[in-house]
């Protein structure tokens, strides 16, 4: 079945300067530029909003989801994981992180 | 800064008689467009042509609406009754939009059945007869007209009527981009697009002339730095909007009859009908609190 809408686009949202853009949603556009119109609406109504990406949904390449065991470990790696470190209790007890 | 500067600034304590009279004019002119071009677009509210304009024209309708009762709020600094009052208790005769904005989006002389869509008849008939284009085009004539009205009232001697321009910026800039970007897609798409838009255009330009219709204050609000007069802001506007109607393959109406009026508070049956659709639930308890 043949799809006879208009194009995919994904939309990223970054909502302050300098934290990473977000993956909110799709719409449908004929093209980019109008993309980026109906995501300003659709996505950014709400939420405070200083930048939107638009990505045709074509130019974005994906794993397969019958690969997803490739990120699975078969091995235990939990030494990758940073929870020997107690920061919280220790910038409690100063009352203040950066005197740490 | 030289004193001249300083003494220009214009509050609601400092505006002579006659320049509060032509402020108070101006106020209703902007807020009244307002509101009725909001509640105008807030029509095809889950039942426009295509989804995303559909919540595109709702939100830039809430934008209008935000304005209009920024304008209210203005005018009862001056005296004017609250802008509950203002927006929906006032009859049509006491309205100063254009007539631009109260047009309906089916075309007039449109007659006919309506299947039964278990809508209420209103938007039946919306949703059967409503015409996209004349939506959009006025849409766009609009916009171009009101951009360019509040860039210059951004510089407006009267001071609090320029803090309201510049704050609304931002959602003008947006509605400017939505509106010259549809034109441009719609009109340089297909043959019957084209000729759809251009319909449109013949059928609504003389109402948009009259955004730009004289009024006895014009002079005073010139003189004292509060508003550019209408006939600068409407020769702006044609200069403006002509090269991107030509760029969409549109042809500009000539010789012209604008449909003035408005601002005099002579209107049509299409105010009154959206009035009464706009105000009935207010009307119902208008001591109640919301």
């Amino acid at each position: 079945m043949s799809d006879t809408q208009w194009s995919v686009f994904e939309v990223f949202h970054q909502p302050v300067r300098g934290e990473p853009h977000v993956h909110v949603g799709s719409v449908h556009a004929p093209d980019a530029e109008t993309a980026i119109l109906m995501a300003k609406e659709q996505f950014a109504r709400r939420q405070a909003c200083v930048n939107i990406w638009v990505v045709a949904a074509e130019a974005i390449t994906a794993t397969p989801y019958e690969d997803a065991d490739i990120f699975e470990h078969g091995t235990d790696k939990s030494y990758r994981e940073a929870f020997g470190y107690e920061t919280t209790k220790r910038a409690k007890a100063v009352g203040d992180s950066a005197d740490l | 800064m030289d004193e001249t500067d300083m003494t220009k600034t214009l509050t609601p304590d400092t505006l002579t008689p006659e320049q509060k009279a032509a402020v108070i004019d101006l106020l209703y002119r902007l807020a009244d467009d307002s509101i009725v071009m909001g509640h105008r677009n807030s029509e095809w509210t889950g039942i426009a042509p295509i989804l995303e304009d559909d919540i595109a024209f709702s939100s830039t309708a809430q934008d209008k609406m935000g304005h209009a009762h920024a304008f209210y709020g203005l005018l009862h600094e001056l005296g004017e009754p609250d802008p509950d009052k203002l927006a929906f208790l006032r009859d049509a005769k006491d309205f100063r939009c254009a007539s631009l904005v109260a047009l309906s989006h089916i075309p007039a002389e449109t007659d006919g059945e309506t299947p039964e869509l278990r809508n209420n008849p209103t938007r039946n008939r919306l949703v059967t007869f409503g015409d996209w284009s004349i939506s959009l085009i006025r849409q766009f004539l609009f916009v171009e007209a009101d951009v360019m009205r509040m860039h210059a009232l951004e510089t407006s001697a009267y001071a609090p009527l320029a803090a309201v321009a510049r704050k609304i910026r931002g959602e003008l800039k947006y509605h400017l981009m939505y509106a010259e970007s549809m034109l441009r897609h719609l009109a340089t798409g297909t043959d019957e697009g084209r000729k759809k838009m251009q319909l449109a255009l013949n059928v609504v330009y003389p109402h948009a002339l009259g955004l730009f219709e004289p009024t006895q204050h014009d002079k005073a609000l010139a003189a004292a730095g509060i508003a550019p007069a209408e006939t600068q802001l409407r020769d702006d506007w044609i200069e403006h909007a002509s090269p991107l109607l030509a760029a969409a393959g549109l042809r500009q109406p000539t010789n012209v009859e604008p449909v003035f009026g408005g601002r005099k508070g002579r209107h049509g049956e299409e105010l009154e009908a959206l009035l009464a659709d706009m105000q009935k639930v207010f009307r119902l308890e208008p001591a109640t609190t919301w």
